[in-house]
């Protein structure tokens, strides 16, 4: 948050200074990085390219493209979604929190969104599997409503299971962040934008949001890499064909022992990562100088 | 004043309790691989009888996880302790097969089953051969398991009776049919194992050797065709997840752990008119078994808790009738021990010929492997 504010209040008078210290606010972030990401990543890659006799070899790649080029494919899919669907609905409701002038419907919201975020990941699948089952919750609610007929009804238990979850899950997160940071924007803007006849979609999008812009980055790329990392809910939500690269990776540790392709599996997951936060990395370094 | 009397005389008596608990002589430390209730079988079944038997013993159950990477766990301490001086960690260990074959070919277990009177009780191929390792004299089944395909007969009203006629049922059943592939749990693993006996060719090969590594070559058409019919049926999450859905009526049959099936009917989580069918030309099942570890500091005691824990009685009590397992013994010595609903209640739907007729061991382990490696190649990716 302190990332977005420090940009967002002198966004136009940003200097050498002001840059350096924002390397001094993310040091704590870049040392958490360093130590569980550059040397665990370093310990698996060289993992992932020597076989058990510690000899070079790329066999271990090989092997992962054979058998899980789908699954990579499907982790990609089901993680860019996510992020995608975290996106909106995190605006929608920040936004909501920050300009809706119908009280009630704010503290409602402000005090429901959060929940999500006290319930752990595998806690949440245990729920949506009865939840988002053919015969579960949300389609006998569905019949009750007379919304649809109970031959109609079809299971969410795949990749839309998956997607499902991970929203519910990381979107209260991003939220979070988002609307701490609309909450400290000077409101004198959107007060300049109202007098001039602007929609609230249009100050949200228009005004409110390019301002926000870097934390909303910032929770974005986090629900990335969460999401990536996560192993129950694939789990538990869906079935194993195809699956995440998490599900691929336990499979070969405990049914084969077999590290040298989990590896392999790894880092190319930190490599699916490490686009997600070059991506990120590029936006920042682009809007630094403006 | 009388307060202070009743705290001291309660605080001594809580002490006492404490040091006669720990001033047990002997402590005897069962490892178990497998699901928690393996742990609960021992902690709250076997323990308490052997304790209370054996004045002074104190059981100690230890759990390292589901499936063979539990075992693998248990083989991983035994072997980094072999060379040492110290006894090792474990007295009685329960372990899957494949590691089970493993431990006796690196001289990790002791020879005991000639040792123990239950011992001459064991009559399966399975407490002398372990998917191609010789564990002869080294184990003894704590029981049996067994795969079958659990069916709603209100959905289900031809019931195929064999793996071709499955193939048939699903195409006119569209998702109807659901296993949970060969991740989520030792059903699935079993079902496409059982599939690759049916079409893959000469079945008796893959279950006792020897290896031959050009064998696989073979199975290409039968895995293309497993990967047709997995367009028409659902991958599930899991053992349970495939049970949840049968319950739900969402699939209509399945395959499943027919020990799982039995104690989720018992505990009104599967409707109780769900039926069994073992389908020919079989299907794989497992033992898991009791071994003593050869470093042992409690070889006699260990030796004698197996004999009680493989004795009749217990058999019939604890694995068939509480835990909805197929004894490791010999069924014909439990007969009189067990009443007949019980009995009946095991073999209703699968009788003991199907048993003894479809009833297959899993393939040798290489073959097993190459079996999970040409799933994972040719049909899921």
């Amino acid at each position: 948050m302190n990332i977005g504010r420090s940009l967002v209040l002198r966004p136009f008078i940003m200097t050498r200074s002001s840059y350096r210290h924002g390397l001094f606010l993310i040091a704590p972030a870049l040392t958490l990085v360093c130590a569980l990401f550059v040397v665990p990543f370093g310990v698996s890659f060289l993992s992932s390219l020597t076989d058990k006799s510690g000899q070079w070899t790329l066999a271990n790649f090989m092997r992962a493209g054979e058998l899980y080029s789908t699954d990579i494919a499907f982790t990609i899919a089901i993680v860019v979604a996510s992020t995608a669907l975290i996106a909106l609905v995190s605006i929608i409701i920040a936004g909501t929190l920050t300009l809706s002038e119908t009280r009630w419907l704010v503290t409602l919201l402000a005090s429901l969104y959060r929940w999500p975020l006290f319930i752990p990941f595998i806690v949440a699948a245990q729920c949506m599997r009865t939840f988002l089952a053919k015969n579960g919750l949300m389609n006998n609610s569905f019949i009750a409503l007379g919304l649809t007929d109970p031959m109609s009804t079809a299971s969410y238990l795949d990749w839309r299971g998956i997607i499902i979850t991970f929203v519910w899950k990381q979107a209260p997160f991003v939220t979070l962040l988002l609307a701490g940071a609309m909450a400290s924007l000077d409101r004198s803007t959107i007060e300049a934008g109202r007098n001039l006849g602007a929609s609230k979609p249009r100050i949200l999008l228009e005004l409110v949001l390019p301002q926000v812009k870097p934390t909303l980055i910032v929770g974005l790329v986090l629900s990335f890499v969460t999401m990536m990392s996560v192993l129950s809910v694939p789990m538990m939500v869906a079935g194993s064909q195809p699956t995440m690269l998490t599900v691929d990776m336990a499979f070969r540790i405990n049914s084969y022992g077999d590290y040298g392709t989990a590896n392999a599996l790894g880092v190319i997951s930190y490599l699916i990562c490490g686009v997600a936060a070059w991506l990120y990395l590029r936006h920042q370094t682009r809007e630094a100088p403006r | 004043m009388n307060w202070k009397l009743l705290l001291k005389t309660s605080a001594l008596a809580g002490v006492m309790a404490l040091s006669s608990h720990a001033n047990a002589q002997i402590t005897l430390n069962v490892a178990t691989a497998g699901d928690q209730n393996m742990v609960d079988y021992i902690k709250d079944y076997l323990g308490p009888m052997f304790e209370k038997a054996n004045p002074g013993v104190k059981v100690v159950a230890v759990g390292t996880g589901p499936g063979d990477s539990g075992s693998q766990k248990i083989f991983e301490k035994l072997s980094a302790q072999q060379s040492g001086s110290s006894p090792s960690d474990f007295d009685v260990i329960v372990v899957h097969q494949k590691m089970a074959g493993q431990m006796a070919q690196d001289k990790l277990l002791l020879p005991y089953r000639s040792k123990i009177d239950t011992g001459k009780l064991v009559s399966r191929e399975s407490a002398e051969n372990a998917l191609g390792a010789n564990v002869s004299g080294f184990v003894m089944p704590m029981f049996h398991s067994q795969t079958a395909i659990a069916y709603n007969p209100d959905l289900v009203k031809d019931v195929p009776n064999s793996y071709a006629e499955l193939v048939e049922w699903a195409k006119k059943n569209p998702k109807k049919f659901g296993y949970n592939g060969i991740k989520g749990g030792m059903s699935g693993v079993a079902f496409v194992t059982g599939w690759v006996y049916a079409f893959g060719g000469d079945g008796d090969k893959l279950m006792k050797g020897p290896y031959d590594a050009a064998t696989k070559a073979a199975w290409d058409k039968s895995l293309a065709d497993l990967k047709a019919f997995n367009a028409n049926v659902v991958i599930t999450p899991g053992n349970a997840g495939t049970l949840d859905m049968l319950n739900r009526g969402e699939i209509a049959m399945g395959p499943v752990w027919v020990d799982m099936f039995y104690s989720w009917m018992n505990e009104g989580k599967l409707p109780p008119n769900m039926k069994l069918k073992l389908v020919a030309p079989g299907m794989p099942g497992q033992p898991m078994y009791y071994a003593v570890p050869a470093k042992s500091a409690q070889q006699q005691m260990a030796e004698k808790f197996i004999a009680m824990a493989t004795s009749p009685d217990v058999q019939a009590e604890g694995i068939v009738k509480r835990f909805n397992w197929y004894p490791g013994i010999d069924a014909q010595y439990l007969q009189g021990k067990l009443a007949p609903a019980d009995w009946q209640k095991l073999f209703a739907d699968i009788t003991p010929a199907d048993l003894s007729q479809k009833g297959k061991p899993f393939p040798i382990t290489p073959y097993f492997n190459d079996i999970l490696e040409g799933y994972e190649k040719k049909v899921a990716n």
